[in-house]
């Protein structure tokens, strides 16, 4: 085990103006609160009274106040300090989080809670106190040594901030999204045409846009200062940094590449995915929400493109950045980096359990077939085919059997409006962007390598 | 100094004559100075601020602009008037004389836009254009309109007006066609004004392919120091049994792997390279595999993939037993497990 403290003084001084700046936060929280008015209904269930719902956030902020001024002020050693993340929290976190099949779960109940408890959620005082609690739990995480060494790494910064920036703007959607459909069911104007004032470029966007430049240029400015940029060891062509990783943008494309052959995620996936984005124009029939911000008028055209976007995109950023560690193996955010953590996989292709061999019980398979060393092309060709038979079959029945039977019974109704080649086009697009967890789940459930593998041919499905 | 004309007027001078060279040929009269300082103001607001400024600016004392028009309307005619000698090249010349970037402008594009039979004629325009404000500059230097005119009457004029007339008496000379003929003296014309561009364009692509070359020749380098692809290193005593020498890893990029393979015992040499995307693996002693930090391909010691994506084994590359008992490494040979190249007695070195 390492012998790293998990508070320093410094840590703690650090932690106690976090804890200000959340302070100061929910002290304007509560003053709005206050000038809002209202109860808490929460508190009158409780307590029988009515209970401003103000006073509850005076109480909590000054819970704040006193836990920042304990850090700020404590003069005792670090390893009595009491504020921090139980170990429990720790393991437990560390075994759900370290596993990719856990991890996957893990996001996409999540975006399923998210569209399913979207009428709650965008409430602003849940939305206020998610963010209460996520910010929460980053301060008390940061009390431990390893969560410090990944989320504190300078390059690893703006993706926290990411995280909050991606949330706070999916609430948005969802917020304006829910208001509006609220507005429909109820026969009134969308809001986007009630409040059609217009206002004029000049000079009222472009004096907002100049705001807008200045500010993050100066966030621009002051995180170059502050934060110094890690510069690795020099390159070298026989020596690759442990663990490697891509831009934070790219991490996706990286975790791709876990369980996809190189030509496939690095070259196709990205052009279908960017084409298939540019396509999206074209293959959407839906002429709701045209201008105006609705989910129940193109819920599944949302949750599509949010299922590619969050599960599958930032969760994998998440992934990549913060809990892929030294030979790519996954750790927890508590867990120590341990280059010879030993994770054991054994993985198959699928030729190979399809022609797994043996007389008595499948006779009527045989052996494998392999090409003779001194085979000619064309023979060499007919065993490969042969050999992939099931592999390729089950591509093309992935590709091309599914667009119409998904046309027959799911889509019916998507089929009959969008006509024979754009079903085609949105079918196909579907189908591989649902590619990625189909084959994780492959790989996870049955250590399955290659659908398709020709390694003589560097082509590998 | 009966003319001087500062940025302005030249300026509006342009504007004007760009904009109504066809107008003013209609109405020579209009441009006399004594009238305009009258009259502009109502009937052409544009011509106002133009000549009208011309007498006035010969009384009052000189504004820099002024001076600087001043020198450079000399310097022109000066050098104009040492060329009273028929022009080769006239519409040039005029341009250069009229100093207005508008006229420089519009003898180029005429010259441009006409390659064929367009260009005499908008020549012919321009000179009528320029040669309508003839009165106006009445001082001891030839102003831009007197040029204009002067070159008008003098060659250019006559000769693009005659062209056709002269044309015939002249097959006879030993130049190859009429045409041709004709082609090259507006080819002179033309290279008269492309000539700085062209030693523009000549010079920026020189440097260009200079540059090019120059990078080029950054593929051979003088001295290389890339690790030869053929090395000794040392004998099989050095590696025992169930091994992996990393030691040649950082320079050669090979893993040196004593163990056995399909029951013999070997030693041979695998590259570090991973098959998945090229990153380099380790060795994990611990483990006995090598994993790659990328995305976690992991290889038995025999070279052969088990984990993660990576869809083929790691290549060997050549070795042997050279005659004074070293094993020698031959980086430039490569051997693929799945193309059956195991096989090959160069991949590997049999120890009995
Ligand atoms: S490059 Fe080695 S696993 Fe991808």
């Amino acid at each position: 085990m390492h012998s790293h403290p998990d508070l320093t003084s410094s840590v703690i001084q650090g932690l106690g103006a976090f804890y200000l700046v959340l302070f100061l936060m929910n002290a304007i929280y509560t003053y709005f609160s206050f000038k809002k008015g209202g109860h808490s209904k929460f508190l009158e269930r409780l307590t029988g009274q009515e209970i401003p719902a103000a006073a509850m956030w005076a109480l909590y902020s000054a819970f704040l106040l006193m836990i920042a001024v304990a850090h700020l002020t404590s003069t005792s050693s670090p390893n009595a300090f009491l504020f921090k993340l139980p170990e429990w929290v720790k393991y437990y976190v560390d075994v759900i989080v370290a596993d990719p099949v856990s991890f996957s779960v893990l996001s996409v109940v999540l975006f399923a809670l998210m569209i399913l408890l979207r009428e709650w959620w965008v409430k602003p005082v849940v939305a206020w106190i998610l963010l209460n609690v996520s910010v929460i739990a980053l301060g008390l995480s940061m009390t431990d040594w390893d969560f410090r060494q990944i989320v504190g790494k300078p390059d690893n910064v703006p993706i926290v901030a990411m995280l909050f920036i991606v949330g706070f703007f999916t609430w948005l959607y969802f917020r304006r999204a829910i208001e509006n459909d609220k507005r429909i069911d109820e026969g009134r104007d969308v809001f986007e045409k009630e409040d059609n004032e217009k206002i004029l470029v000049w000079p009222d966007l472009v004096y907002t846009e100049l705001m807008c430049m200045v500010i993050l240029t100066v966030i621009l400015v002051a995180w170059g200062i502050l934060l110094h940029a890690p510069l690795e060891e020099p390159g070298s062509a026989v020596k690759t940094p442990n663990p490697s990783k891509a831009p934070w943008y790219f991490l996706g494309l990286q975790e791709m590449l876990v369980y996809y052959d190189p030509w496939l995620a690095g070259v196709v996936f990205p052009s279908v995915i960017l084409v298939g984005l540019m396509a999206i124009p074209y293959i959407d029939f839906n002429k709701g929400g045209n201008g105006y911000y609705s989910f129940k008028e193109r819920w599944f055209a949302i949750s599509t493109f949010l299922f590619g976007f969050l599960p599958l995109w930032v969760a994998m950023i998440i992934l990549g950045t913060f809990l892929r560690g030294p030979n790519w193996n996954m750790f927890g955010p508590f867990e120590y980096w341990d280059v010879h953590k030993l994770e054991v996989l054994y993985n198959v292709n699928l030729s190979e359990y399809f022609w797994l061999y043996s007389p008595e019980w499948t006779p009527w398979v045989g052996a494998m077939p392999v090409a003779p060393p001194d085979a000619s092309l064309p023979q060499q060709a007919r065993i490969i085919f042969l050999r992939e038979a099931p592999g390729f079959i089950a591509v093309i029945v992935y590709l091309a059997v599914l667009p119409p039977l998904m046309a027959m019974t799911l889509f019916r109704t998507y089929f009959l409006r969008m006509g024979f080649l754009r079903f085609m086009v949105f079918s196909n697009l579907l189908l591989m962007m649902l590619a990625l967890p189909i084959k994780m789940v492959l790989r996870w459930a049955f250590n399955l390598k290659y659908i398709i593998a020709i390694p003589e041919w560097f082509i590998n499905v | 100094m009966a003319k001087k004309l500062s940025t302005e007027e030249i300026l509006a001078a342009a504007r004007k004559e760009s904009g109504k060279g066809e107008a003013k040929s209609g109405k020579p009269a209009d441009e006399s100075p004594a009238e305009e300082t009258g009259q502009a103001s109502e009937e052409q607001p544009v011509r106002k601020d133009s000549v009208p400024a011309r007498p006035a600016a010969a009384g009052k004392p000189k504004s820099t602009a002024d001076i600087l028009a001043a020198a450079r309307a000399q310097a022109k005619g000066g050098s104009e008037e040492s060329e009273s000698r028929p022009a080769a090249k006239p519409a040039s010349k005029a341009g250069g004389g009229a100093k207005s970037t508008a006229d420089i402008l519009a003898a180029a594009r005429a010259q441009a836009g006409g390659g064929g039979g367009e260009v005499k004629s908008a020549a012919l325009k321009k000179a009528t254009a320029a040669g309508d404000k003839p009165a106006a500059p009445a001082g001891d230097k030839p102003s831009v309109q007197e040029m204009l005119k002067a070159v008008r009457e003098g060659k250019p004029v006559p000769k693009s007006g005659e062209a056709k007339k002269t044309m015939p008496p002249r097959p006879e000379r030993p130049a190859p066609k009429k045409s041709a003929k004709k082609e090259e003296r507006r080819n002179v014309l033309l290279a008269l004004v492309t000539t700085p561009f062209a030693f523009a364009w000549t010079c920026f692509s020189t440097a260009s392919l200079a540059a090019t070359l120059g990078v080029a020749r950054f593929m051979f380098p003088n001295v290389l120091v890339e690790p030869p692809s053929k090395f000794k290193v040392g004998p099989p005593s050095d590696y025992p049994f169930g091994g992996v020498a990393t030691k040649w890893k950082a320079q050669f990029g090979v893993w040196l792997v004593h163990a056995e393979y399909e029951g013999q015992n070997l030693i041979y040499a695998l590259s570090s390279v991973c098959t998945h995307l090229g990153c380099t693996p380790n060795w994990l002693e611990s483990e006995q595999k090598f994993k790659c930090p990328c995305h976690g391909s992991g290889f038995f010691i025999t070279g052969v993939h088990f984990e993660g994506p990576a869809p083929r084994p790691l290549e060997r590359v050549g070795i042997r037993l050279a005659e004074d008992g070293m094993l020698e490494v031959d980086k430039s040979k490569k051997f693929q497990q799945e193309l059956g190249q195991w096989v090959d007695p160069a991949s590997k070195v049999v120890i009995s």
